[in-house]
Formats: C-alpha cells, structure tokens, sequence
C-alpha cells in the first residue's frame, strides 16, 4: 500500500506539487492520471526519496520513505521512464544486478532472475546485451527489473509510451497477473484507453493537485460524461470543473 | 556488503566491455612504454657518436700523423671526392663535419708556432654535438701530447704542465645517473593511474546519469554511501589495473633499450614494481574519488570530460614538478609529487624519505575521504542526480 | 634527508696515503712493465700520476663499499678479503687482499665478470683503475670488471723498497749501486716472508677473491707480467674461466729474462723503421751510427752536464751513464708517441746535446710504479734459475739486459726464493677461447713469444699488431676484440682486420714536428698523393 499525504513540492519557481494526497491499495491498480506537468513524475520520485517534499511525507506499507528509505524502497519496484538500460549488460545481467541491489542474496538472486526471464519470455534475448533492443524487449526487461525482487508495491511511470500494440497487451496481462497476485500496482499515465482499461481507482492530477479521485466509472459518473477522455477533459479543463 | 559487490562487479563487467574506456586505459598504459623506449631507442642512434666517425678531412696530406691518430681513435677521414666514385662508399654515414687542415700547418709546426686546423660543423645540430665534442677532445688529446712531446725533447718533464690535478668524485650512482628519464617514467606510471580510470569514472558517473540509470539505482534500497563506495572501488581498480599493465610492459619494454650507451642503466625492478603499486593505491583513490567528484558536478558526459582534463592538470603538475629537479621542497610533502619524489629516491639508491612519504600518502587518502563525504552529500542532492 | 646527509660525510672520510715506490734502481732492474703506469701517464696532461686516493665507507655486511679511485669520477665498489699469508700456515700471518669492481653499466651477466690482471711484475691493478676502465670500457657496458691488487702489490700488504737516500735521481751514478747492499737494506724493512709472493700463491687469492664474491665464471685480460698469471689461471683452475685474453705474452716455458734479444729486436725495429721512412732518413741518416757514437762515449766515461731538473727547474747535475743512456732509449720504445721521439734524441745526445735523453730519462726515473719487493719474489722464484746458456749469449750484445741479469742475479742472493717446480714451464694445454695479442714493435714481449705460449691451446688464436709496442689493446682497436671474445665466448668469429688499420705515428724531425713540409719531403708528391699521405709519408 502506498499512501501520500499532503505532498508539496516546489521545483525552481514552479510548485510542482501542491498538498497532495491519495492512496493506492494492495490488490488493485492505480493510475494518476494527469496531463503533461501536472507532477505526476515529481510524484513518483518523492515516493522513491530521491526528492525530499517541502511539506508532507509519504509511506510506503506503513512506512515512512523520508524516515527509513531503505527500508520503504524495499518494498518497492520502480519501472522508470526512461528505462535506464545497461546497454553493454544482457537482460539476465541487469534484472540480476536490481535483484542484488534489492537485497537478495547472489543465489536467490539468480533463481528469481530465471523465474521472472521465464514469466517474461525473456529466454530468447537473455544472454544478448541490451544495445540495439526494440522498445518492446526494453520495456520487458525493465519491466522485469521492477518486479525480480518481488515487492509488494510496483510503480510505473508512463509504462505504455512508444510500445506497440502487442507489448501494451503483454503489459496489460503482466499488470493484471501482478494485481491478481495482491500487488499494489501504481502507474502515471496521460493516455486515457490505458488508464481506462486498467485501473480500479484513477487519480487525476493538475498542477500538483488532486483533481478527483475514484474509479473510471465513477469519473464518468462525476463529470456526467460517457467516456473517461471527456470526463478528464472536463475535469482538469476549467476551473468551474474542478469545483463542481 | 553484498551489494557493494554486486556493484563493484557489475561496474567492473560494463567497464570491461565499454570500448572507449578499455582503450583508453590500455592504449596508455602500452604504448606510453612503448612509445618512450622507441623514442629513446631513435635519440640514443643519434644523440651517441658513431664508433666509427666518418668526417670530411680537406688536406689530409698536411698533416698525416694526425690523421692517422685521429683513425685510431675511430674518427675516420673520408675524401669528399671519393665518396662520388665508389658506390659502396655513399652507404658509409659520413657525419656533416669537416676538417680542414691549414696548407703552413707543417711550416708552423716546425717553428713551434701553433698549426692551424679549422673545424667546420653546425654546432646547434643537436645530432652532432657529440661527435664534434669527441673530435675536439682527440684534437686536444693530441694537441697535449705533442706540447708533452716537445717538452720533453727540450729536458722538461711535461708533468709542470699539470698544475693542480682534479679528482673528481661524482655522488651519482648508477642507478641515479638515469635519474632524469626514470623521473619521465614514474611520471608515465603515476599519470596511467589517471588515465586508465578516467573514462570509468565519467561513465559511471555523468554517463549514468544521462543515461537514466542513476535515478534507477537511487531508487532501489541502497545508501547513496554504498554507491559512493560502489562506484570508487570499481575505478580505483581499473586504475591500478592499469598501473599494473604499465608497469608490466615497462619491465620489459625498458629491457630492450640500450641505455648503457648512454652511460647508465634502467631497471624496473621487481622491488620497483612493487612499491610503485604499495604508493600507487592511494594515488588511485584519489585519482577515482576526484574523477568522479568532477564528473559528478557536470551535468554532460562531454562536460564532465573537458572538466575532468582541466582538474587533472594539477596532479600532474605536481608530478611533473617533482620529476625534474626543479621543484621546491615543499612538494615532498604533497600528494602525488611527494609519492612520485619518494619514487625516485628509491630507484636511485638512495633511502626513501619515509616521512614524507607517509605524510603525502596520508593527504592523499584524507583528500580522498573528504572527496568521497562529499560525493555523498552531493548524490543526496536532487539537482545532482537529475542533473537540473 | 638526514641520512643522505650521513653517507656523504662517511664517504670523505678514510682517505689513505697513496702508495710511495722505491726509485733509484727500479729502472735497471724492472723486467716487463705494462702499458700502464710508467712514461704513458704522464704523456697526455688530463691523465694522472700513479697514486691510488682510496675512500671507504666501512659496511661490515656488504661485501663491497662505495669508494673512489684515482682518475674516475664515478662511484666505485672495494673491497678486501683477509688471507693468510702462507696458505701451509692458515693460522700465521693474515694479509688483506684489495680489490676493486668497476660496476657493469648494464648488468646482463651478473654471475659473470673480467678480470684484469696488471704488470710488472709489480704493478697494482687497482691504481690502473682508469686505464682498465678506458681499455674496457666495451666489456663494462654489460660486465663487472675486477681489479684485485696481486699481493706484494698496490693496498695488499705491499712488497716495497723506500729510499733510504737523498739522493737525486739525476746526478746518482747507477752503474756503480751496490745492489746486494740496496736489496739487504729493502729486505731489512720488511717483515712479510718474502718466499709467499710468488706467482702460485697470489693465483690463491684471486680465486679466492673470486668465490667471495660469488661469480661463476670469469673472463681474463692479462697484460705483460699478468699473462703469466692468466695462464697460470688455465693451468690451476680452468672451470672458474670463460674467456681469456691475454697481450704482450710471457710463455711459461721460457724465463722472462729472455727479454734481452727482444729489447735488441725492438731496437732494431726502430732503426728500419726510420730507415724507411722517407723522412726520418733524410733527417737522420746515421741514426745507427750516431746511437753507437753515444754508447762508446759513454762507455768510456759517464757525461756530466749542468742542466735545470726537469720538474723543478733548479740548477742540477746531470750524470748521463750508459746505463741511464739505454735504460731511457728502452723505456721510449714502450710508447710509440715517445718512441716516435727516439731518432731526434739519439741524433741529438750523439752531437752531444742531451736535453731531449734527459727528457725522456725523467719520465721513468720518478719510477717505474713498481712493487720492487714483489717483483724480486717473482723473478728470484720463477725466472732467475731459468736462465739459459743463450740467455747469456744474448744479453751480451744487450747492454741493458746484460745489466739487468747481473742486477737481478745480485739481489736474488739476497732476495732468497725457492724455485718453482720444472712442471712451472710447462706450456699451457687448454681448450678455453684464448686470444693472443702481440705488438710487432713490442720491445719486451715479441709475437714469437706468443706463438710459443700457444703451442698447446687448442682453442686459441693469436694476433699481431703491425703497428703497436707492448701492450696491444691499449694502442689499437685489440680491445673491441676483447669485448667480441667475451660476448661471443669464440675466437672463431673474432675479425682482426681492424689491425692493419695504419695507426703508425710520425717521427719527430726536431723538436716541434712530427709532419714533413711537403716541399722537403720529395719523393712521394705525385698523382695519388692524397691517400699515400693518408697512409703515412712512408716508403715500405
């Protein structure tokens, strides 16, 4: 379970974040929904420690990242935008190499490097080095990366960009395994099929702040539109929209 | 623990097949010996005098007892016209040096008036300098034993000539004598420790953050101290590892040249070799520790690169200062040159200066310490790791 | 810092008294001589005087300390090993063996070094640092040189004779020395038993001199007196040795008290040669007569001239003996710079003008750098009994050597030697790469000598110089072929052609010249002339 609270951040000049708070359960997904610069990325990162909030704090399975942040990112795997590949390591190096940095030993390391290369379909690219890869093999080796230590909690941040259709649905499947496993599955996204598609709760985000929160239908509902991409227009468009 | 290592090995993997960085390192650390001894291989021909030195005598027939003892000595008479008629005479090196003996040499000589020869050479052709020098000191060998010769045919014991007689007693010792290019050569040694990790160090450092890789590695449970620690270890490594490449191939390589025509020997001795690593691995942490500080301030690859090539200049300074005479006392006690200095004590025989040497390695590591404490305040900084 | 500061002050310490040689009779009696050391020294104005300035550093562990000799600039190792000085009596007297290593500047073969052996007999080794050290200098490029004071010789207990008189060396009337009361006097000094300085024993201390410092073989350069200890070097331990060189020959077989026909062949040699030098005969057309003129005056009665000395420049008296007259003629043809100036000084000495002998006397009467000790243990043991019935024929028609074995025959009564075994003058019989060299001008050792030595080395080759005296290597390009011998371990490669090179040197025509003036000098001025100059004015 991640939960945020009172979040607020100011990057340069720019409040980036502005007393956010939402949580996202175990067992579902979770999308934050928002448009470009709304500080859905920011977000991601103070959940991660690797910026500090101006105000707020954030927990992770009842954890506090700015108190303890090894012990909260352990119970974390991030899926990052972009991929940070190791472009001279093979795919079984790299998710290994997380796996290590996660906390496993050498030897479990390597078992649940092969587990996760198996649930993957990794096997036919797993001992070529990453240079060259398509985006679909990038983004499942990253995406293995994320979940070889098996943490409870997954975060992605914008994990369909640049993917093809039968990568998106690979995606799709490993998220809705994930989720069926108990996971609690966060991920950042503006593109609405995806979140609409996928997410028991979506967040939707505007300029740092919560702008709605709940499921697609209830936006649907909330806004009075029939499809989601109307209902976030509306609700991130006026100002008049948010209040209502 | 047990993610420092994984750490450490999977630097050392990526380094290891990162060709740049590979390169870099080896193209260094082989052929700075290589290129050095070829080079002294060339100076050493040409700086030398020939044992046979062929120059040009004009008149020869003046005066051909000095002639001949000038043959003797291996300064050989080649007649410029000859050397057009026969073909297998223009493969003899005839140096640019000519003789000229005066047409009244004998007259004067008879009367004890001094006989004239005129030396023609380019005296700042730096090829040649030897061998005027040499054809000078037979021309006097021979200018004193006649003035001997002639004393004695007058009753006088030639000894008078010799007033006060110089005993020189030179401290150099063998060893020391090579001082000079063995100062070159700790150079190149000391300075493979900051080329070999360099290229480590800028892609471990501005290179993984622009390739995304470093915000993903902050991300995961780890203090930014283990990845300090991480990262250093694995350039520190590569660095002595270059070390040890450069010192294997100067063993050898140094082997092949013939020093001894210069008057001394080189030796990169066992003992050498390992105490030049024992003081190499404080000089390589600091070399890795400063490189990644620097390439960790900026915010490119390419930045961290033209940073990085003006900081090393320091190092270098110092070692260079420290490498020809030149340099103030002070220097013994500094990083890099006074290791570098401690070096050369040691390979010309004489003792080390061990206080100085302790001091200047203990500054070394508490530099690199203080690096390192700073490296990791800096990755907790968000403008650091994302580079904003 | 500090301790750099200690070694230098350690290393101006110690300073030992060079070695001070008897004078006055060393000239009749001396035998060999070597090239070093005697006239050649004081020649050329930037070489030194024969005295050793030894500093050391004492270092109990080390087998050698840093030190300084005569002549070279550069840091040297010495060192010295203690001997007993009857090895029958290991309990007797010990005596310190000196010796020194000129470093190799590139130490490719560490168990391997040269050992230069100096001679006399009489000289030190050590002293002649420099000379070895200009002669080797090839060899040193990639091998230690060891120079080892023989006993009786150099810092090793040495066999001396000190002059009890005052008197000048110039006016002392040679031919009438009581030479049995000189030697009593010289024995009297001494408290060594004189009977341990022959060749064998010293041959002990090499070798032992050899195992202290831990080499596994050694190259030999022996000149003059020190080929007697080359070979007997073959003879006694064959297995020490790589190489051996040896120049200017003594062979075992014979006494070098045979020396008489060779100072009479030498002579000789520099009659014709100026007989065939155009020059020279026209400047001298008498020289034998005039050398003749000489000797019946002074046969007659000894010349008295009041001259300046010729160090000091203070009024003296010069008594020319004929003794002193041919002593200096002999000495002259060692070197063949001073050679070169024998036609003008016997031309002059015979129109009674003495000036240019007296020059030449005084180059050799400050002495001859001899142990006379030590050289009177080897002759009186080794060669005086050896003396043959045509020996005495020879020395007959030699004033000098007739002289000389009287001398030597009278301070041998003293100077009481056992002789050697006969099995002494057996000739060498060795495979090791040996190289002969003789000088065809040398006026003590001839090239015949050498062939005699070598009758039994099968593996040997022997070499003449055309041009050169005593002491081949030292003239000519002989010691690059000692630096071939010794990197090749052959003499089958050994290209000697670099020996015919003509390195005669001009006779001096007065006191100045040595070079004809090409109007005087008639004959030979004609289409070729250049390269016929350039080979000498000479007619053969």
């Amino acid at each position: 379970m991640i939960s945020v609270t009172n979040l607020s951040k100011k990057i340069g000049d720019v409040q980036a974040l502005n007393q956010l708070s939402f949580s996202a359960q175990d067992g579902k997904i979770t999308g934050l929904l928002g448009p470009n610069g709304a500080g859905k990325t920011t977000c991601l990162r103070t959940l991660f420690g690797l910026l500090t909030p101006d105000e707020g704090h954030t927990e992770v399975d009842g954890i506090n990242v700015a108190e303890q942040p090894v012990a909260a990112k352990q119970q974390l795997g991030l899926f990052p935008d972009p991929f940070g590949l190791y472009e001279r390591l093979t795919p079984r190096e790299y998710i290994q190499y997380f796996a290590e940095l996660s906390g496993m030993s050498r030897k479990d390391a390597k078992k649940a490097t092969q587990d996760v290369i198996e649930q993957l379909h990794l096997n036919d690219i797993s001992e070529r080095r990453c240079k060259g890869f398509s985006q679909g093999q990038r983004m499942k080796t990253a995406l293995a990366q994320a979940i070889v230590h098996q943490p409870t909690n997954i975060i992605l941040d914008e994990p369909t960009r640049g993917l093809d259709v039968m990568s998106t649905r690979l995606l799709r499947d490993i998220l809705l395994d994930l989720k069926a496993r108990g996971h609690c599955v966060l991920f950042s996204s503006h593109v609405m099929q995806e979140v609409a598609a996928l997410c028991d709760h979506v967040i939707v985000m505007a300029n740092g702040q919560v702008v709605a929160t709940g499921s697609p239908e209830e936006l649907c509902q909330q806004t009075g539109e029939t499809s989601l991409e109307e209902a976030f227009i509306k609700l991130i468009g006026t100002d008049e929209g948010i209040a209502a | 623990m047990n993610k420092l290592i994984a750490m450490v090995r999977k630097e050392l993997i990526d380094a290891a097949r990162d060709k740049r960085s590979v390169m870099a390192g080896l193209y260094y650390a082989i052929g700075t010996p290589l290129l050095m001894c070829g080079m002294f291989m060339v100076l050493i021909g040409q700086l030398t005098s020939p044992e046979d030195l062929n120059i040009t005598i004009q008149k020869a027939q003046n005066a051909p007892d000095l002639v001949r003892y000038l043959g003797n000595k291996g300064i050989n008479a080649v007649d410029p016209d000859s050397a057009e008629k026969g073909p297998d005479i223009k493969d003899i090196d005839i140096k640019d040096i000519t003789l000229i003996i005066s047409d009244d040499y004998a007259e004067n000589m008879a009367k004890a008036k001094p006989a004239e020869v005129i030396l023609q050479a380019d005296n700042s052709n730096e090829k040649l300098q030897k061998s005027i020098q040499r054809l000078k000191r037979e021309l006097q060998a021979y200018n004193a034993e006649m003035g001997s010769l002639r004393l004695i045919a007058r009753g006088v014991n030639p000894q008078v000539m010799q007033s006060i007689k110089v005993n020189v007693q030179d401290q150099a010792t063998p060893d020391s004598r090579g001082g000079m290019i063995l100062g070159i050569a700790i150079f190149t040694m000391i300075y493979s420790v900051f080329i070999s990790g360099m290229n480590l160090a800028i892609d471990t450092s501005a290179g993984e953050r622009e390739r995304n890789s470093l915000a993903l590695m902050l991300s995961h449970p780890i203090s930014t101290r283990q990845l300090v620690l991480g990262k250093v270890i694995a350039v520190t490594t590569f660095a002595l590892l270059g070390l040890i490449l450069i010192l294997l191939i100067s063993k050898v390589a140094y082997a092949f040249v013939p020093w001894q025509e210069l008057g001394f020997s080189i030796n990169i001795s066992t003992d050498f070799m390992a105490l030049m690593f024992a003081i190499g691995i404080p000089v390589a942490l600091l070399a890795s520790t400063l490189q990644l500080f620097v390439s960790f301030m900026a915010k490119t690859f390419k930045e961290a690169q033209s940073y990085l090539t003006m900081v090393l200049f320091v190092p270098l300074a110092l070692s260079m200062a420290a490498s020809y005479n030149i340099a103030p006392d002070a220097l013994q006690w500094l990083p890099v040159s006074g290791q570098q200095q401690a070096l050369m004590d040691f390979i010309k025989g004489k003792d080390i200066p061990m206080m100085q040497l302790a001091v200047s390695s203990a500054a070394t590591i508490i530099i690199s310490i203080a690096l390192m404490l700073g490296l990791e305040k800096m990755l907790k900084s968000e403008k650091v790791v994302f580079g904003l | 810092m500090v301790n750099r500061k200690l070694v230098s002050k350690a290393l101006t310490m110690q300073r030992r008294k060079p070695t001070v040689y008897s004078t006055r009779w060393a000239m009749i009696l001396c035998v060999l001589l070597s090239p070093f050391g005697n006239i050649n020294a004081s020649l050329a104005s930037d070489t030194n005087t024969i005295s050793a300035e030894k500093t050391t550093v004492i270092n109990s562990q080390a087998k050698t300390s840093p030190c300084y000799l005569d002549g070279m600039a550069e840091q040297l190792q010495c060192g010295q090993i203690t001997v007993a000085e009857n090895p029958a009596k290991p309990d007797g007297t010990q005596i310190d063996i000196h010796f020194a290593i000129l470093p190799a500047i590139k130490n490719t073969h560490p168990n391997e070094a040269l050992l230069a052996i100096a001679g006399g007999p009489g000289q030190s080794a050590v002293e002649h640092a420099a000379g070895f050290d200009r002669l080797l200098s090839k060899v040193r490029q990639q091998r230690d040189i060891l120079l080892i004071d023989q006993r009786g010789t150099g810092q090793s207990n040495i066999l001396n004779c000190e002059d009890s008189s005052v008197t000048s060396t110039l006016a002392f009337d040679d031919e009438s020395i009581d030479m049995i009361a000189e030697t009593q006097k010289c024995l009297d000094q001494t408290t060594a038993d004189i009977t341990q300085y022959g060749s064998e024993t010293a041959l002990t201390d090499f070798e032992a001199v050899r195992t202290y410092l831990g080499y596994n073989k050694l190259h030999l350069y022996g000149v003059s007196y020190g080929t007697r200890m080359a070979q007997l070097y073959m003879r006694h331990y064959p297995e020490a040795l790589a190489t051996v060189t040896i120049d200017g020959v003594v062979p075992m077989q014979q006494s070098v008290l045979a020396i008489g026909s060779a100072i009479e062949r030498g002579f000789q040699l520099l009659i014709r040669d100026c007989e065939n030098n155009t020059a020279c005969q026209q400047q001298f057309p008498e020289l034998l007569a005039d050398f003749t003129k000489v000797n019946e005056r002074l046969a007659k009665s000894p010349v008295t001239e009041k001259v300046k000395d010729p160090l000091t420049n203070e009024p003296s008296t010069f008594l020319l003996t004929r003794s002193k007259f041919v002593g200096a003629v002999r000495m002259a043809l060692y070197t063949p710079a001073v050679r070169a100036l024998l036609p003008h000084a016997i031309h002059q000495a015979a129109n009674e003008d003495y000036q240019a002998i007296l020059g030449i006397y005084a180059l050799s009467a400050d002495g001859v750098g001899l142990a006379m000790g030590m050289h009177a243990s080897v002759v009186c043991g080794e060669d005086i009994h050896r003396i043959t019935e045509q020996m005495r024929k020879d020395a007959k028609e030699s004033y000098v050597s007739a002289n000389m074995i009287d001398g030597l025959e009278q301070t041998c009564e003293v100077w009481k030697m056992p002789p050697v075994d006969d099995d002494f003058s057996q000739p060498i019989n060795s495979d090791l790469p040996t190289l002969l060299l003789s000088g065809e001008l040398d006026p003590a050792t001839p090239p015949n000598w050498a062939a005699l030595a070598k009758k039994q080395m099968t593996n040997a080759k022997h070499l003449i110089s055309p041009f050169a005296t005593h002491g081949v290597a030292a003239q000519t390009c002989a010691n690059d072929l000692i630096a071939d011998l010794v990197n090749s371990n052959s003499v089958k490669d050994i290209d000697a052609s670099c020996l015919e090179k003509d390195i005669r040197r001009s006779f001096y025509l007065n006191a100045n010249t040595v070079e004809p003036q090409l109007a005087q000098a008639a004959p030979s001025t004609d289409d070729d002339a250049a390269s016929q100059n350039a080979t000498g004015t000479d007619k053969e």
